[in-house]
C-alpha cells in the first residue's frame, strides 16, 4: 500500500514520505463534546474518581488523610482524572445574616407557613452552613494552555475537539504541566514519567459510549453530551436556580471569557470561582510570548550597541 | 562585665533580626507591596491546596540556563569583537569561540537528562512551533550548536591548532565573520528565549512581569564578559582589549540589574517567593548572592575600577573579583528564579489572586 501511493505521488512527495513516514489525513471532524458538571446536584460520592480509574486502568493513590474534609484524594494528578472536592462553609452565622434568617424563621413559625430559602444557602436548610461538593476535571479548553505548550506535539485535538495526550509520543519535558492554569495536567513519576490527564475517554467515544464518570454519576453531576447542547442546557439550568432563589449560583466557563474561547468541560457553581481553587479568569501562557519577546530584543538591542560602541573605538 | 558578654554572644542575633527587618523593607520598597497576613487570609481558596502543579524542572535545567547563556553570550561578544574590534580584540574573539563552544556542550545532555523520557530527546523535532518557546528553543539551540561548532572549528584551524595538513588550509579559508552573523541572531536567541520560556507559564512569579527574557539576555552577556575576561586575565591580555570587556560588563549589569528591578515592581506580590524572607521563600540568597554580592557589588567596583587610575596590578586583582562574583550572581539568578517558580506555584492564594483581572 504503502509503496502503491509513493508510486503515484510526486518524487519530493514520496521522499518526503519515506523520511518522515506517510502522514494520515485527519479524521472527519465530529460535533465538539464536553462535561457540563453542576455542582448543586453532587452529593460527594465519588463514583465519578473510581468509574474512571477503574475504566482507565489507573493505579490508587496511596491512603493519606488530608484531616481537612471527606476529600482524601486532594488533588487531581498523572493518576487521578476526577477529584471530588468537599467545601465545608461552617459557621457562616457569624457573618450577619443570622438576624434576618432568625426573623424568617420567627415569622413563619407564628404564621404557620413554610419560612423562605435563606439567602446565601444553596439548599433550604434554615441556616447559612453549607457543604459543597464539585468534581473536578480536565476543563478540555478550547484554547488548551497545554496544548500550545507542548513542544513535540504530544497533545492533540482530537476529532471531538477534545485536549488529548498520545503516551507514545510525550517525551516528559514538563512544559504543560506549568502551562495549565487548572493545575490538572501532570507528569507520572512513579509510571511511565510522560504526561497524563482526563482523555474524555477517547476510547469510549471512539464506539459512542459516554465517559465512564459521566456514566457512573448517580446524580447527573456530571452530564456529557454536544458542547453547544450543553451550554444551553446549562443556560437554562442556572435560570431555574436562579428562579428559586439560589441567587450564587453561576457558570464557569461556559460563556467565551476564560482563556479566550471557553471550556468544554465546563462548571455550575455555588460560589465565586475561588472557592473552588479555580482562577476566575486566568492569563492565557501563550499570550506572553510576544510581549516577553520585545522586552527580550530590547535588552539585545541595547547591549549589542553598546558592545559595536565599545569594541568599533 | 557579664552584661558585655550576653551582649557580644547575642549580637549575631540581633544583627541578623534588624537585617531581616532591612530586607523586609527593600521587599517592600522594590516590589511595591506591602504583606498583609490578615487580609490574605481571608481570601478564598480550597484549604490552601495548590492550585497549580509544581514544575519538574530542577538543577539540570538550572545548569542549562546556565551554561547556554554563556555559550550564547560568549559567541555574540566574540562575533561582536571580530567584527569590529581591532587586531588586538581577536584575543576575545578567539577566548569567546572557543569558551562558547565549551558551554554549549553540556547543554543537549542537561536538558536531555531533564525529560522523562530521555531517549525520547528526538521527539522534539517533530515540530516547528512558534507558539511554544520550548520548541523554538530546541531549534535555536540545534543551529546555535551548528554555527558554535563551525565558527570554533575555523577559529583553530587558523589558530593551527588542527595541523597543518589539507583540512585546516581549506576550513582556515571559510568566511568566519559571514557565518558569525547568522550564528549571532541564532546565539541571541539562544540567550534570551529560556525567560521568554519561562513567562509563557501559568506561575505567577515566573508570567506576571514580561521583562524575564531581557533579565537573561542582560545576564548572559555579563556573566560572559565576565568569564572571558577573567580567561583573558591569566593569559594576559592587552589592557586596552580588558577595558572594552569591562566597559560592556559595566552595561549589562546595569542593564540586569533595571530589568530585575522592572521585574520586581511588575511581579508585585507574585515576586514574594523569589525576594520574601519567610522561611519557604528564596529572598536570603537572592539579595546575597543574586543582587547584592551579584550584581550591584561588581557593579560598584567596575565602576571604582573604570574611574580611578589605580596601578595595573590591583586592577588586576579586582577585576578577577569581579568576574567571580558575576559569574556566581548570574548562576545564583536562575537557581533562585527556578526555585522560587516552584514555592511560587504552591501558593494558592497568589495564583488565584493573579487570575482576576
Amino acid at each position: 500500500m504503502a509503496v502503491k501511493s509513493a508510486r503515484s505521488g510526486s518524487p519530493l512527495r514520496t521522499m518526503v514520505s519515506l523520511l518522515v513516514g506517510n502522514k494520515e489525513p485527519p479524521l472527519p471532524s465530529q460535533p465538539a463534546m464536553g462535561f457540563f458538571t453542576d455542582t448543586s446536584l453532587c452529593i460527594g460520592c465519588k463514583a465519578c474518581e473510581i468509574a474512571c480509574k477503574q475504566w482507565n486502568q489507573l493505579p490508587a493513590s496511596d491512603p493519606v488523610w488530608t484531616g481537612s474534609s471527606y476529600d482524601n484524594t486532594g488533588q487531581l494528578s498523572a493518576t487521578t482524572w476526577r477529584h471530588v472536592q468537599f467545601i465545608e462553609h461552617i459557621g457562616r452565622r457569624d457573618n450577619g445574616r443570622n438576624a434576618y434568617i432568625d426573623d424568617q424563621i420567627a415569622q413563619a413559625q407564628l404564621e404557620g407557613t413554610i419560612p423562605l430559602i435563606p439567602p446565601g444557602t444553596a439548599l433550604p436548610f434554615f441556616n447559612t452552613d453549607r457543604w459543597l461538593m464539585q468534581s473536578d476535571v480536565c476543563k478540555h479548553c478550547a484554547n488548551a494552555p497545554c496544548q500550545e505548550a507542548c513542544p513535540t506535539g504530544a497533545i492533540i485535538r482530537t476529532e471531538f475537539d477534545t485536549v488529548y495526550v498520545q503516551q507514545d509520543i510525550c517525551n516528559g519535558c514538563g512544559y504543560c504541566v506549568v502551562a495549565c492554569p487548572f493545575g490538572v495536567i501532570a507528569r507520572d513519576e512513579y509510571g511511565d514519567r510522560t504526561a497524563h490527564k482526563c482523555t474524555l475517554c477517547y476510547d469510549r467515544l471512539k464506539d459512542g459510549m459516554e465517559p465512564a464518570c459521566a456514566k457512573a454519576c448517580p446524580t447527573d453531576s456530571i452530564q456529557f453530551g454536544e458542547v453547544e447542547q450543553l451550554k444551553a442546557h446549562a443556560r437554562e439550568r442556572l435560570g431555574i436556580l436562579h428562579e428559586r432563589g439560589v441567587e450564587e449560583a453561576r457558570l464557569y466557563g461556559v460563556d467565551d471569557a476564560i482563556l479566550e474561547g471557553g471550556l468544554n468541560s465546563f462548571f455550575l457553581l455555588l460560589d465565586a470561582p475561588e472557592v473552588y481553587n479555580l482562577p476566575e479568569n486566568p492569563p492565557r501562557p501563550s499570550n506572553n510570548v510576544v510581549p516577553a519577546s520585545l522586552w527580550t530584543i530590547v535588552a539585545a538591542a541595547v547591549l549589542g550597541l553598546f558592545g559595536i560602541l565599545f569594541f568599533r573605538e | 562585665m557579664e552584661e558585655n558578654r550576653l551582649l557580644t554572644i547575642t549580637a549575631p542575633f540581633r544583627e541578623g533580626f534588624s537585617s531581616l527587618k532591612l530586607t523586609e523593607r527593600l521587599v517592600t520598597l522594590t516590589t511595591g507591596y506591602t504583606p498583609d497576613a490578615e487580609r490574605e487570609l481571608q481570601e478564598a481558596s480550597y484549604y490552601d491546596y495548590p492550585v497549580l502543579k509544581a514544575p519538574v524542572w530542577r538543577w539540570e535545567i538550572i545548569w542549562y540556563f546556565f551554561f547556554g547563556g554563556l555559550a550564547a553570550g560568549c559567541y555574540v561578544i566574540a562575533s561582536i569583537a571580530s567584527l569590529f574590534g581591532s587586531r588586538e580584540d581577536r584575543a576575545v574573539a578567539r577566548t569567546g569561540y572557543y569558551l562558547s563552544l565549551l558551554a554549549v556542550l553540556p547543554c543537549p545532555l542537561l536538558l536531555t537528562k531533564d525529560l522523562g523520557r530521555p531517549e525520547r530527546f528526538l521527539h522534539m523535532l517533530r515540530m516547528f512551533k512558534v507558539k511554544s518557546p520550548m520548541s523554538m528553543g530546541t531549534w535555536s539551540l540545534v543551529g546555535f550548536s551548528l554555527f558554535s561548532g563551525i565558527t570554533t572549528v575555523i577559529q583553530a584551524a587558523r589558530d593551527g591548532i588542527l595541523g597543518r595538513w589539507w583540512g585546516p588550509r581549506v576550513l582556515a579559508a571559510l568566511p568566519q565573520r559571514l557565518i558569525a552573523l547568522p550564528g549571532t541572531a541564532f546565539g541571541l536567541f539562544l540567550g534570551g528565549y529560556t525567560g521568554v520560556l519561562l513567562t509563557a507559564t501559568s506561575v505567577p512569579l515566573w508570567s506576571r512581569s514580561k521583562v524575564l527574557g531581557a533579565v537573561f539576555i542582560s545576564s548572559a552577556i555579563s556573566t560572559s564578559s565576565a568569564l572571558i575576561s577573567l580567561v583573558l586575565r591569566f593569559t594576559r591580555a592587552p589592557v586596552p582589549v580588558l577595558h572594552k570587556l569591562e566597559r560592556l560588563e559595566w552595561v549589562a549589569l546595569l542593564v540586569e540589574m533595571t530589568g530585575l528591578l522592572a521585574f520586581l515592581r511588575g511581579s508585585g506580590r507574585a515576586a514574594r517567593p523569589l525576594v520574601g524572607t519567610g522561611p519557604t521563600e528564596h529572598g536570603r540568597t537572592f539579595w546575597r548572592f543574586v543582587f547584592g554580592g551579584g550584581l550591584a557589588l561588581p557593579w560598584l567596583l567596575q565602576t571604582l575600577s573604570l574611574l580611578g587610575k589605580r596601578s595595573e596590578k590591583r586592577r588586576s586583582g579586582r577585576g578577577i573579583v569581579i568576574s567571580l562574583l558575576v559569574l556566581v550572581g548570574g548562576y545564583f539568578l536562575r537557581r533562585t528564579m527556578i526555585e522560587a517558580g516552584h514555592t511560587s506555584s504552591t501558593d494558592a492564594r497568589t495564583t488565584l489572586w493573579n487570575a482576576k483581572r
